[in-house]
Parts: C-alpha cells; sequence; structure tokens
C-alpha cells in the first residue's frame, strides 16, 4: 500500500447548539494515498466541510487524530501546512483589495516571490483582471482566485471543496484538465465534489460520507463494481430470446442480459444466424453507488 | 514573525477604512490646534477700539463708581478701560501649562484615542466579517503568531502616528507662543512633549485593547457596543456602588496622561470633629478629602484591563474554530 498523505481514525466533531449537542462527524476513518485525485463524496450536511476544516486546523476535533504527511495534526500542522493547499467552501478574500493584492499578502505570509503570484494568476486564467477589486469577481472568477492561492505555495497535497462551483462549462472543464494533471503529476488532490460525474472523470479512488460516517471508501473501479450486465442489439429480440432461454441465460424486456460471460452470448446468437449489432456493457456509475449508500442520510447532520 | 508583521502593516496600510481613520487622527488634532492658535491670538488695536466703543457705557459708569467695580479710585479711567475690554474681547494667551491642565491636551488624547480604537478594531473586524481570517490561517496556521503580529501592527502604526501627532501638536503651541513672545516657564515644552508621549501611549494601548476585544468577539459592532456600554455604565455603576472615586475610567486616563492627579476621597465623620478644631489634615491622610492618584495607579487600572482582555482574546484565537 502506498503512503497515505491524509490519515484520519475516529474523527468526531460535536456543536453545542441551542438545540443541544449537534454530532457533524461521528468515528469517521479517512485514508488518501499519495498521488492521484481521491473524491470526498457525501449528501449535504454529511459532514464533509467539517472534516477538511479540521484537517486545516480551522476546527477542532472533540474526538479522533488526524495526520498530514505523516504528521499528527494540528499538533504539527504549522510544520506541513505549507506543503498543503486548500479551498475550503466559498472563497473568502477581502472585498476591497484587488485580486493581486489578496494574493500578494499571502505570498508574502509564506516568503514567496512575486513571480509566484504572476505564475498562479495565469495559470487560472486571471491575467487582465488580477488588479480589479476582488468585490467585482464573478463567483467563477473568485473560485480561480481561491485555486490560484493554493498554487502559491506549489502544494504537495492539493484539499479542494466543491471547487467548480459557480464555473461555467469551459470553466469546469478548465479546473477539471487542471485537477486531472496536478494529480498526474504527483499532486495528491483531495476533491470534495457534489458532481459525481466530475468526480468519476477524475478521481482514481473516493471516499464517500454519510451522516458523518464513511459508508464506502477505495478505487472508484472497485466502488463501482465489474460490470455483470449487457445490453444486446439484434434484429429480432424476441428470437433472440428464445435462444438464449434455451443457452441458459435471461433476456430482459430491457434486452439486457445478467453474466459474467458475455462471449458465451455471442456465441450462442450466432450459432443460431442471430448476428449482434451491438453488445454494451452496462457499468454501475457512481452516482447509483452514491444513492445507494447514502439514502435516508441526507440533513443527517449538520455541516 | 518579521515578515508576518511586514504583512500585516501592507494590509493595515492597503485598508482604506484603517486610513480614513488614520487620517481623521491627523486632520482633528490639527484642527484643534489651529482652534486654538486662532482663540489665543493677540488682540488687534482694531479689536481693542471696537471693544472700547461697544463697553463705552459700562467704561463710564466704572469710572463713575469705581468702588462698585472693585477698581482702585486712582488710575480708575485706565483701570476700568483695561478690565471693561478684557470682557468683550475674552481671550486668555496661549499657554503650555493651561492647555495641559484644563485645555485641549486632553482633547487630543480623546480624539487620538477614539480613532485609533476604531482604526485597531476595524483593521481586524474586516478580517473577521470578509471570512479572510481561515484563509490567512491556511497560509500561517501558528495562531499566536498570527495574533501577535497584527497586534504589532496596530500597536507599532498607532504609536507612530499618535506620537508624531501629539509632538506636532505641542511644538505648534510652542512655536506660536515663541512667534508672539509669550512669557514660558523653564522645561515647559518638554512637560508638554512628555504629557503628549503619555497620551500617545494612552491612545496606542486603547488601539490595542480594540483590537484584542474585536479578535474576542469577532465583530467590530460588537467591539464598539460592548466599549461604549462600558464607557456609558461604567462610571455609573462606579458610582451607584459608592466604590471610590480613584477607580473612575477618566481619573485614571488623567493621572497617566498628567503624571498624576487628584480625587476627591470620602472621609469618616470623625474628620469633621477635627475639622473643627482647626488641625488641617496630613496630606494623603485619612481625613485628607483632596488625595494623590499617580500615574502608576493609573498605570496599573489599565494595564490590568488591557493585560486581561489581551489574554482573553490570545486564548480565544487559539482554542476556538475559525469560520
Amino acid at each position: 500500500m502506498s503512503e497515505l498523505v491524509i490519515e484520519a481514525s475516529g474523527l468526531r466533531k460535536e456543536f453545542r447548539t441551542r438545540q443541544g449537542l449537534r454530532v457533524a462527524v461521528s468515528d469517521l476513518d479517512l485514508a488518501v494515498p499519495a498521488g492521484g485525485v481521491h473524491g470526498f463524496l457525501g449528501p449535504n450536511g454529511s459532514g464533509k466541510t467539517t472534516t477538511i476544516r479540521m484537517l486545516l486546523g480551522l476546527a477542532h476535533a472533540t474526538a479522533g487524530s488526524m495526520r498530514l504527511f505523516g504528521e499528527p495534526v494540528p499538533d504539527r500542522l504549522p510544520s506541513v501546512i505549507g506543503r498543503v493547499g486548500a479551498v475550503v467552501e466559498s472563497p473568502k478574500f477581502a472585498p476591497h483589495f484587488s485580486g493581486r493584492q489578496n494574493l500578494t499578502l499571502l505570498a508574502r505570509s509564506i516568503g514567496a516571490p512575486s513571480s509566484r503570484v504572476d505564475a498562479a494568476v495565469e495559470t487560472v486564467g486571471l491575467t487582465g483582471r488580477d488588479r480589479d477589486r476582488f468585490k467585482t469577481y464573478s463567483l467563477g472568477m473568485k473560485q480561480r482566485l481561491a485555486i490560484a492561492a493554493t498554487l502559491l505555495k506549489d502544494p504537495a497535497l492539493l484539499i479542494l471543496d466543491e471547487p467548480t462551483n459557480g464555473l461555467d462549462p469551459a470553466g469546469i472543464r478548465e479546473i477539471r484538465d487542471t485537477i486531472r494533471s496536478l494529480g498526474e503529476s504527483g499532486v495528491t488532490v483531495l476533491l470534495s465534489s457534489h458532481i459525481l460525474a466530475e468526480v468519476q472523470q477524475v478521481c482514481t479512488s473516493a471516499t464517500i460520507i454519510g451522516q458523518g460516517r464513511m459508508l464506502a471508501s477505495g478505487r472508484v473501479d472497485d466502488l463501482v463494481g465489474a460490470s455483470t450486465s449487457y445490453r444486446v442489439a439484434v434484429p429480432d429480440p424476441e428470437a433472440a430470446r428464445r435462444v438464449l432461454d434455451v443457452a441458459g441465460f435471461h433476456l430482459t424486456d430491457d434486452l439486457l442480459v445478467e453474466t459474467d460471460r458475455p462471449a458465451e452470448v455471442t456465441q450462442a446468437l450466432g450459432a443460431a444466424g442471430i448476428w449482434l449489432s451491438e453488445l454494451t456493457p452496462v457499468r454501475r456509475d457512481l452516482e447509483s453507488v452514491f444513492l445507494e449508500l447514502t439514502s435516508g442520510t441526507e440533513m443527517g447532520a449538520e455541516q | 514573525m518579521i515578515r508576518l508583521l511586514g504583512v500585516e502593516l501592507t494590509r493595515l496600510r492597503w485598508r482604506r477604512a484603517v486610513l480614513a481613520l488614520l487620517v481623521l487622527a491627523i486632520v482633528v488634532p490639527a484642527l484643534i490646534a489651529a482652534s486654538r492658535v486662532w482663540a489665543t491670538r493677540p488682540v488687534s488695536q482694531g479689536e481693542l477700539d471696537q471693544a472700547a466703543r461697544n463697553g463705552s457705557s459700562e467704561i463710564q459708569d466704572c469710572v463713575d463708581h469705581p468702588r462698585r467695580y472693585g477698581v482702585p479710585a486712582q488710575d480708575a479711567e485706565q483701570r476700568c478701560t483695561d478690565m471693561v475690554v478684557g470682557w468683550y474681547t475674552g481671550r486668555e494667551p496661549l499657554s503650555l501649562a493651561g492647555e495641559r491642565v484644563g485645555g485641549s491636551g486632553m482633547a487630543v488624547v480623546a480624539v487620538l484615542t477614539a480613532f485609533l480604537l476604531l482604526a485597531g478594531t476595524t483593521f481586524v473586524g474586516h478580517d473577521w466579517n470578509t471570512g479572510s481570517m481561515s484563509n490567512q490561517l491556511l497560509f500561517e496556521a501558528r495562531r499566536g503568531r498570527v495574533w501577535w503580529a497584527k497586534a504589532l501592527a496596530v500597536t507599532l502604526a498607532s504609536f507612530v502616528l499618535a506620537a508624531a501627532v501629539s509632538t506636532a501638536y505641542w511644538l505648534t503651541l510652542w512655536a506660536t507662543m515663541r512667534a508672539r513672545d509669550l512669557p514660558m516657564l523653564d522645561g515647559a515644552l518638554a512637560d508638554s512633549l512628555a504629557y503628549g508621549m503619555r497620551g500617545a501611549g494612552f491612545a496606542t494601548a486603547a488601539a490595542l485593547g480594540g483590537y484584542a476585544l474585536t479578535m474576542l468577539f469577532r465583530s467590530t459592532v460588537a467591539t464598539v457596543g460592548v466599549l461604549f456600554g462600558v464607557s456609558i455604565a461604567g462610571g455609573i455603576i462606579i458610582a451607584t456602588l459608592g466604590i471610590g472615586e480613584q477607580w473612575q475610567p477618566q481619573k485614571n486616563v488623567s493621572a497617566i496622561v498628567k503624571n498624576g492627579t487628584t480625587y476627591y476621597a470620602e472621609v469618616p465623620d470623625s474628620c469633621f470633629m477635627r475639622a473643627q478644631e482647626a488641625t488641617e489634615p496630613e496630606p494623603n491622610s485619612e481625613c485628607d478629602q483632596i488625595r494623590d492618584l499617580s500615574l502608576w495607579h493609573g498605570l496599573g487600572y489599565y494595564g490590568v484591563a488591557l493585560a486581561a482582555t489581551a489574554g482573553a482574546s490570545v486564548a480565544s484565537f487559539r482554542r476556538r474554530d475559525v469560520p
């Protein structure tokens, strides 16, 4: 097993509210291996943002332990925070400062040269608007600035909480490509997102949580599972159904065959003179897995 | 730490609301200085003639009945004219000692204190209002360092500005007196500059206190509200509870800025019996109604308050979740 960049064990977070104690995260285990893009999925209120905030030292865990790059946090967070870039919830910058001023202050606080600001602005496509005030930015531009801020550190771990919120389709694609290329370049990315198709396209592994607990974790391919269903396209479905029944297969009204031996389907139909025009594996997608795991867990906890 | 301090000073310099307050902390004392210079200008011959004309009937009445006016009959005309003209021009000559004791000196300290306190609270209130504090902590996770860097920035900027304004204020009055050939006691300028420095120190402490309170309450509005409530209710509560005048906030400000002041103390009834024996009580004794309040008492009073506020603020910032 590869080195773990993020480890959390038995993580718990309680909030005191007027209604009493609310548990946002309960006994959560999280393991993110080095390299690649790791999806962090869960319905609203499942505790994703709270977990991220605890990892980054913005919120204190009620119980449990966390490690970043093998170092216990929050105790040793100052020694590793320089290798972590993060966007948590909506981008938060001084509205009366320009985007460049905001980045400059953050860069100076870590001793990064101003050339790093130029490079970050260019990477996220804000050149030309970087001297405008932050409050004049669209939501998409604000997201880009937040991502630019994460790049100031040249991070080994990038934690992105809904990074494509408010972006137009082209922007989403750009950010997705950026995330993918960062993952391929060796940066570990923890991507929290509601857009499951996006996660499936970009992520190599994922953790799904609900009501503050881990529901599933692993490689995306493993979570989705191997295909056991195939869609057939033939000129005469009734004839095909009869042939397949004799061969021990069942063809549904939707023309789906449940099997782990698709080659025998083509063989049986071909022997009967029925030529397939299509045999398509039908895989579960991440959305199906997510909905199965999280059904009934919405609004379970405060985020 | 030096790097963080530089960042916070830059942030402070770029924040327009803070800059506006700092500009006001320069402009208002300048206006007070100008008004004092104008209000104490020498009386011109034209003003004297006008005053003599306006008060001619009173001058004549005084000359006719000098005893009614407490004027000796000898030289009555000149004395009555000087007195009545003085009433009409009503202008005291400029005096550094006068400005320190009961004049504009405290007004300048009050103005600096108010604007610098607001600057301190506005500076960091903005970080909380916009949520950018969490972004800053993603780059520097040592919260204690962040607190101190911001505190140092507020303290440095406030003291440099307050000291410069105070010094400029007293130098302006001193130069005006010199230009008018007014008599001045030895060491008057040094005393005034020291007064200004103590005032600048107090205003700086207020800025730091405002900053610390805002880091505690995480809101400029809450800080200003609490300070307003304390300033209104504090004195009333102290008086209502019968706590001595030496614990009144204003008295302790005076003690700091004026390098000591006096306060009125309640004395036991037995002291009045002794008073009938016409013996003067020992200074600061149990029977002395006017007692000294030292600079050190004032420093202790506000020092403890500032230390308690700063301690609570640092502890809160280190422990509480940041939104």
